[in-house]
């Protein structure tokens, strides 16, 4: 299987903010999420694998091809949504289409036109106009318009109603039906990745705090549920962060069938991609 | 490249009719003799300034630059797009211009003869591409906020020069006289460096914008 996208290594300093030796890799043919609370660099590492910031070291290739070398050829092959998607306001549908067609050398307008008519998208209204929903939705449909290889989404699913965020997901699985089609997805909506992604990489702090098959990561972490005496009688380098309540505790455990061997007494839930988060965080602040 | 072109010809479309406004405000006030028609071609210049900045802001305001710079045209794509939109927009400029100078002057409003008239536009076209020149490097690099700023100083520097030089030249004082050839030689040379300024200028934003982050 061949990789659509190896980020090795990438550093950015912003003085104030570092993303700092990130590496992953998005396998051909699965869906890559990136998570990571408000700041952790997310958008950092789209920017710099769109060359929209410039990187202070590291290598980034999509399909084996360096982003900066060959950069007119990886940005052909690239599906791009942005977070902030005001970038059509002033413009319809229409109008988007022939503009698409000039930027892009393998625009298709009889996929732009099927996803406008899917997503029932007004082709003559100002974009302006539209709900946030309604330009996430078009942004999609100019993204699948020029054939991509990879799409990358940043931040795609936000602010977005569940309803609307479940038929996004779904156009999602749709493209990752053809085995050469890739996606990586930031969200900091772990639940959206939980369903569609194969792979996540969670960033914290400008670093990876974690990478790897999304199923692996929910089965070795676990969720401790237990009481205060308990869980101050558990070896804390087992524990990735923890929260006291009034009627009891909770802590990440980092690899629940070591745990659950060495403390049969104890019950670990399965853990949640937010619960990772959560106590991630929370372990850092302790 | 076509796609960004046709992309800020219809964004600009929408501002067409106020600078037709310019043009018919002008043309009156002219043909109602306040200015002499020739005042048309200051609005080659004014339309060659106005046109790319105000499609420059609303690319900023849109956050167009960031979507463009993630496509296949890239950074170096922008720029070339944003140049040749300028060149065009000052082309239409003096074509409009001309046709309308000359149109009058046939009509025997004003006193320039047509060639005079070709002349004035042509010297105007110039004119807009030194301004281009200056003023789009300075937009790319500070932002159209910060550049608005930049150029009502630079403009006010340009214009208060040329005004203190008119008012010396009226009151007699004596000036340094140019050398004949010089005068002779002054609108091929005024041509070369219009287009040398705006060569230079390109090669400027696209190192400017090589550098810019998004």
């Amino acid at each position: 299987m061949n990789n659509a996208l190896e980020v090795s290594h990438l550093t950015k300093d912003y003085g104030s903010f570092k993303l700092d030796d990130v590496s992953f890799t998005v396998p051909g043919g699965t869906i890559m999420g990136l998570i990571g609370e408000n700041g952790a660099g997310k958008s950092t590492t789209i920017k710099c694998i769109l060359n929209l910031a410039h990187r202070d070291a590291g290598e980034i290739s999509v399909f084996g091809l360096d982003t900066i070398i060959d950069e007119r050829a990886v940005k052909a092959q690239l599906g791009v949504v942005l977070d902030d998607s005001s970038y059509f306001n002033p413009f319809t549908p229409a109008q988007i289409d022939r503009i698409q067609k000039g930027l892009y050398p393998q625009w298709d307008s009889a996929i732009f036109q099927h996803y406008l008519d899917k997503f029932s998208l007004p082709e003559r209204k100002l974009i302006k106009d539209f709900s946030k929903g309604m330009r996430m939705k078009l942004a999609l449909a100019a993204a699948f318009a020029i054939h991509p290889n990879l799409l990358l989404l940043d931040e795609a699913t936000s602010g977005l109603d569940p309803v609307v965020r479940d038929e996004i997901l779904d156009e999602f699985l749709d493209f990752i039906q053809d085995e050469t089609h890739s996606i990586l997805i930031s969200s900091h909506i772990t639940s959206d990745l939980e369903k569609v992604a194969d792979y996540v990489t969670y960033l914290h702090k400008g670093k990876v705090a974690l990478t790897g098959a999304k199923d692996e990561l929910l089965d070795t972490y676990g969720k401790l549920v237990c009481g205060r005496t308990d869980l101050e009688g558990v070896d804390p380098s087992l524990l990735g962060g923890h929260r006291m309540g009034q009627f009891g505790c909770e802590a990440l455990v980092k690899d629940r069938h070591a745990f659950t061997r060495r403390y049969p007494g104890l019950t670990v839930e399965p853990a949640s991609l937010e619960d990772i988060m959560i106590f991630t965080v929370k372990g850092d602040a302790q | 490249m076509k796609g960004l072109i046709y992309k800020d010809i219809l964004a600009m479309r929408r501002l067409a009719g106020t600078y037709l406004l310019f043009f018919l405000v002008y043309g009156g006030l002219a043909i109602a003799g306040v200015f002499d028609i020739s005042v048309l071609g200051g609005m080659v210049v004014l339309l060659g300034m106005m046109i790319p900045m105000s499609s420059i802001s609303m690319d900023d305001t849109n956050g167009w630059a960031r979507f463009a710079v993630a496509s296949p045209v890239g950074r170096q794509g922008i720029i070339k797009g944003k140049y040749l939109f300028t060149l065009l927009t000052l082309a239409i400029s003096t074509v409009l211009a001309g046709l309308l100078m000359a149109a009058a002057t046939l009509l025997g409003i004003g006193e320039n003869s047509p060639i005079d008239c070709l002349l004035i536009t042509l010297c105007c076209t110039g004119a807009g591409l030194l301004l281009d020149a200056v003023l789009l490097p300075l937009t790319f690099q500070f932002g159209t906020e910060k550049a608005r700023i930049l150029n009502v100083i630079f403009f006010a520097v340009l214009f208060g020069s040329m005004v203190l030089l008119g008012g010396a030249a009226s009151h007699n004082l004596s000036l340094l006289q140019p050398p004949a050839w010089l005068l002779a030689a002054l609108p091929v040379l005024f041509a070369l460096v219009s287009i040398g300024g705006f060569a230079i200028s390109y090669c400027i934003s696209q190192s400017i914008y090589a550098k810019k982050e998004f």
